[in-house]
């Protein structure tokens, strides 16, 4: 079962590598946003959410903040290593329209 | 400036106010909107120092929305209260220009602009070229609202198809769960994702055990008291065995607060709430079922057993003619019989009746049946044999278990009965001339008491022409759908005029008659029955 949000980051050159354990809520999405906000420049942003197995509302309107800044500067997100519920949620939500998915991350520092 | 040339100078920025327009249209907050206008005034104007504020409806104090902090408070008393759009200059003031400008929102925009950097004053072209400027950041910000309106509208729409999508797949994953850890926190996740709590909890209190709590939060580790003691909160509730469940969801979340729950979630609540109930109900019903089916075939293993302490076939006795059944009103039964080839033409014939039915008494038969294999292949007096039996079979049964117990050891060459019936129901013995007899019970059952109490035997001879007829009490109380016996009465009467049947013909005429006459009716009891003439 979920803890309370966590995250840690890596950069790969301009690549920022996110992995979050936890529910996505409010919280978990604000400190996601924090965390890209700190490194200028980024241009991918690859979300491990392998130890998130709960998103809501909120958090995904966090997700929708950081793909929209992305795409303004021709970046993009990519999610990885999803659990099937999330992935069903990214869907119904529309993320997928804007942000791609990959299985690991080391598929989606490849792509 | 005539104005020919005013126009013409206009005419060229129309490009400029057009690009103008897209770079605020592509702001993603009102934050980065007004900060792209300051750039915009501030190339085309060529300013130093420029301020922004920013006020919401029905506030009083103006907020720096500026990266740069304002060098003096008193600035901004430069700013105007005003519903309409306001634009003052000033002469020889730090502060050139005050823009007060309503917005879309009733919220208010505050510019406060400085000098310019060549310390000329706003011309005709400058002022025009600012009210045009305002206006086009109204447009822009009326787009920036209708688009984020707009986003809200699909997010909104794509929110209420989630919310029904998770409400099916939770009940499909609820149902499919069979260990009951999982199921409660595949349900508390869902509930709280689906109505956007910031937390979770899963009270079980158990009845029985003085009201023994258990809780279960998401996220894990949250304290239960936190979320109990939440202001804002909302429960679901139901009782299942000895227990009652419940759910507690606290705060509802909003992109920048917390906020009360609504019907909705309440509704969202409460259906998972009975998803669960039901799996619960579910889980509860298998489980009976499972345990019923383990009954049934255990039955059917003591049936199988029972049958072969039956016996498959009497023995043929010369001079006599014999027939015996039993038909169990259950997989296994209670009653009994057999008939025992002791040698040197004699014969016990056995029939017996344990009170009450299955396992149990299944379980009494066959020490019956071990006791009697034993003790019969010894020539000792049936009274004593009945004795040592009663205490065989008060040992090793419950105090409500007994058998009420008939034997008649017959010497086929005189025809000599030796007859014992502990507690057993009437035996009749039918003469030649019609006559009837009738054996009653000289003792009580097998197991009931254990006072040394004596059993009594009889003898009588069985001649030529005579009958034996032996039964168990599934035979005169065999009821009908009106709850009618077939009776004592009904039987003697089909004894006495079917007698000159042959014992097989006469056993199996008697079943028919009994249960014709209990047509559709479940049958109540064993029937057990033997009939024995004597040629």
């Amino acid at each position: 079962m979920s803890t309370e949000f966590n995250l840690v980051s890596e950069l790969h050159d301009k690549t920022l590598v996110i992995k979050t354990e936890g529910y996505i809520n409010s919280a978990g999405g604000e400190k996601m946003v924090q965390e890209f906000s700190k490194h200028n420049g980024v241009t991918k942003l690859i979300l491990n959410l392998e130890n998130s197995k709960v998103v809501n509302s909120i958090g995904i309107s966090h997700l929708i903040e950081i793909i929209e800044k992305l795409n303004q500067s021709n970046g993009k997100l990519v999610f990885t290593n999803l659990d099937p519920t999330i992935e069903k949620t990214f869907s119904i939500m529309g993320l997928f329209q804007f942000a791609d998915k990959s299985d690991t991350v080391e598929s989606a520092l490849k792509d | 400036m005539d104005n020919n040339n005013l126009v013409e100078k206009l005419a060229v920025q129309v490009e400029s106010f057009q690009e103008g327009f897209e770079i605020l249209s592509k702001s993603l907050t009102f934050i980065e909107m007004v900060k792209s206008f300051l750039h915009i005034i501030r190339g085309n104007f060529i300013i130093t120092e420029i301020y922004s504020f920013h006020k919401l409806a029905n506030d009083s104090k103006w907020n720096n929305i500026s990266l740069k902090k304002i060098p003096d408070p008193s600035y901004l008393s430069y700013l105007i209260d005003s519903d309409n759009p306001s634009i003052k200059y000033f002469v020889d003031l730090q502060i050139e220009v005050s823009i007060t400008l309503p917005l879309a929102d009733k919220s208010y925009l505050g510019i406060l602009i400085g000098p310019k950097f060549d310390k000329s004053k706003f011309t005709d072209l400058d002022k025009i070229t600012l009210q045009i400027l305002l206006q086009v950041f109204d447009s822009a910000f009326k787009s920036f609202l209708n688009r984020q309106k707009e986003k809200g509208l699909v997010f909104e729409f794509n929110e209420n198809v989630l919310h029904l999508n998770n409400l099916i797949d939770t009940s499909i994953e609820i149902s499919r769960y069979n260990k009951r850890r999982v199921l409660y926190d595949i349900a508390l996740e869902r509930v709280t994702s689906l109505t956007n709590a910031s937390s979770a909890l899963f009270e079980i209190v158990k009845k029985s055990q003085g009201n023994v709590k258990k809780y279960i939060t998401f996220p894990n580790g949250v304290e239960p008291d936190k979320i109990l003691n939440s202001k804002l909160k909302i429960h679901s509730s139901f009782e299942h065995q000895d227990r009652i469940y419940t759910f507690v969801l606290s705060e509802k979340e909003t992109r920048h607060s917390t906020t009360s729950f609504t019907e909705l979630d309440q509704m969202l609540l409460d259906s998972i709430a009975r998803q669960v109930s039901v799996s619960l109900e579910n889980e509860f019903l298998h489980k009976q079922a499972l345990e019923k089916e383990k009954i049934e075939q255990e039955l059917n293993v003591a049936a199988s057993i029972q049958q072969k302490i039956l016996p498959e076939s009497l023995p043929k006795i010369e001079g006599y003619d014999l027939a015996g059944i039993n038909i169990p009103s259950r997989e296994v039964g209670g009653d009994y019989y057999d008939c025992f080839d002791l040698g040197n033409g004699k014969y016990a014939l056995i029939i017996a009746d344990v009170a009450g039915k299955g396992i149990g008494a299944a379980l009494l038969v066959s020490t019956l049946n071990a006791a009697l294999n034993s003790y019969l292949q010894f020539d000792i007096p049936l009274t004593e044999m009945a004795e040592r039996l009663n205490k065989l079979i008060y040992k090793s049964s419950p105090s409500d278990k007994y058998i009420t117990f008939f034997i008649a050891v017959l010497d086929s060459n005189s025809g000599e009965l030796d007859i014992v019936n502990a507690g057993h129901n009437p035996i009749f013995l039918l003469r030649k001339d019609g006559s009837m007899e009738k054996l009653d019970a000289d003792g009580v059952g097998l197991g009931m008491l254990d006072f040394g109490l004596p059993f009594d035997g009889q003898i009588m001879i069985m001649n030529p022409g005579d009958k034996l007829f032996l039964y168990t009490d599934g035979i005169p109380e065999a009821m009908n759908d009106n709850e009618e016996e077939y009776s004592d009465e009904e039987m003697i009467n089909f004894l006495l005029t079917n007698s000159e049947k042959s014992s097989t013909d006469f056993i199996d005429s008697l079943v028919k008659s009994v249960k014709d006459f209990a047509g559709s009716a479940q049958q109540s009891d064993d029937i057990t029955a033997i009939m024995l003439k004597r040629n």
